[in-house]
């Protein structure tokens, strides 16, 4: 290896570090984003006797994709399911299925940059919550989902 | 169609009043009282046929095999007061009895005996805030800080042990809940941070595995298949168990954590007997012995 290859290839190498760390904040950023709407979708609910969890799960999405988050539930609680994009362009949707892939009769309904589901289980097991992005100007949109739940 | 368009272009105000109304109405008061209502009514029909033509409902039944199960951080692992409210409305447990040992633990060199113990101290302090017994939710929140302070997280759960200590004195349960919940996931955050993610899901499954024991005795206590269906957990043991199996050898290899997958290993049969109602008041003292042991094992390694 001469010195013109090697100085080739820390300079790529340096590049790619470089457009690493400049990208990486810009993904972790819209996912905070989405995150800050997530829990501001919450926040009314926890001042009605839901408790919100503190975990949260994110990603991003292009149009038409779906992700699953998988849950245990339990039957006798109630749970709400706070689902937020960070693009005001970006319509989103969450709908909860239960183990064997049918859509469960929980109540789902968006407005704006928002999604929301909401479950009374009838059967304590795993439930999944299909996220997906329905329509957007944007190629991917930054997602991020909370949960809450009270007593039935 | 037709009428579609009209209502848009009446709604929006883009067609001539004159043109669409005009010569069968008596007064331009009466008019504009009649344009104002059809204007609403147009709004109102038009919004009712756009937004199910903007999203359609999502189908009856996915096939859930296109979803990777190599995902294993898309797992919502619940807070054991998820299960203890359930079984406050199933009867009126003695929470009281369910308190752990009284004493506070010390840290050991053991980072993954401390991570796991950090779990169960934590679970402790669920079992407490349902006792509504302040002082030994005071008493866990500063253990949290002193095993915290162990595996060099302390600096991000300080907040949350001052937190539970002056909510618990205000006796504001909920409050508490969610500190504990909170203090749950600085923890997980702050070991990712420093690159110690299987620590993190050390500090889970000792939670897990603590509030598996106090619901199993609660059932036991007052066995009905209702109490039972809330052990019914496959998706918990899998997960854990494949968190386990990804770990470094090192940590597989920590005689607890070895003991922990064996004891998983007996409790998922039990736990995934399906239909739900099939966990008998057998299986439920089984799988209280098991994590009963593991507990044990867990504080009696705290030194």
């Amino acid at each position: 290896m001469n010195f013109s290859s090697l100085h080739l290839r820390s300079l790529v190498g340096a590049a790619s570090l470089a457009a690493l760390l400049l990208t990486l904040p810009q993904a972790l950023a819209y996912v905070d984003d989405a995150l800050s709407f997530a829990y501001e979708a919450a926040n009314p609910y926890s001042q009605r006797g839901w408790i919100i969890r503190e975990d949260a799960w994110g990603g991003d999405l292009g149009k038409g994709e779906k992700e699953a988050v998988t849950a245990q539930l339990f039957r006798g609680n109630q749970y709400i399911f706070f689902l937020a994009t960070d693009e005001d362009t970006t319509a989103i949707r969450v709908s909860i299925y239960d183990n064997k892939g049918n859509l469960t009769d929980a109540k789902s309904w968006q407005s704006g940059r928002f999604a929301y589901a909401e479950i009374k289980p009838r059967a304590t097991g795993t439930y999944h919550a299909i996220i997906e992005v329905i329509s957007s100007a944007e190629e991917r949109s930054g997602w991020a989902l909370v949960y809450g739940f009270k007593k039935d | 169609m037709p009428l579609i368009i009209s209502c848009t272009r009446l709604a929006v105000g883009t067609c001539s009043i004159r043109s669409f109304l005009c010569f069968i109405l008596p007064s331009p008061q009466v008019k504009f009282r009649l344009i104002v209502i059809l204007r609403f009514i147009c709004t109102i029909f038009i919004s009712a046929l756009a937004v199910p033509a903007l999203a359609e409902s999502p189908p009856q039944k996915i096939d859930l095999s296109q979803f990777p199960a190599d995902t294993i951080d898309r797992v919502i692992v619940p807070v054991p007061s998820e299960v203890f409210g359930v079984l406050d409305q199933l009867g009126n447990p003695n929470w009281q009895s369910e308190l752990g040992p009284a004493r506070t633990y010390p840290a050991s060199p053991n980072r993954a005996q401390v991570a796991l113990l950090l779990g169960t101290i934590i679970a402790d302090g669920f079992v407490a805030v349902e006792a509504e017994d302040a002082e030994r939710v005071k008493k866990i929140g500063r253990n949290v800080l002193t095993l915290a302070e162990a595996i060099n997280v302390r600096k991000s759960v300080v907040t949350r042990s001052n937190s539970i200590i002056e909510k618990a004195n205000a006796r504001q349960w909920n409050a508490v809940r969610r500190e504990f919940d909170g203090a749950l996931q600085d923890v997980h955050q702050a070991m990712v941070e420093l690159d110690d993610e299987q620590l993190a899901q050390l500090v889970s499954l000792g939670g897990w595995l603590r509030g598996t024991e106090v619901l199993t005795s609660i059932i036991d206590e007052k066995y009905s298949q209702d109490r039972a269906e809330l052990l019914y957990q496959p998706l918990l043991i899998d997960y854990f168990n494949q968190q386990i199996n990804q770990m470094s050898a090192r940590l597989r290899g920590n005689p607890l954590v070895e003991e922990i997958q064996e004891s998983l290993q007996r409790i998922g049969p039990l736990i995934k007997k399906s239909p739900a109602d099939n966990i008998s008041s057998e299986t439920v003292t089984e799988i209280n012995s098991l994590s009963a042991k593991i507990v044990g094992l867990i504080r009696a390694r705290a030194g």
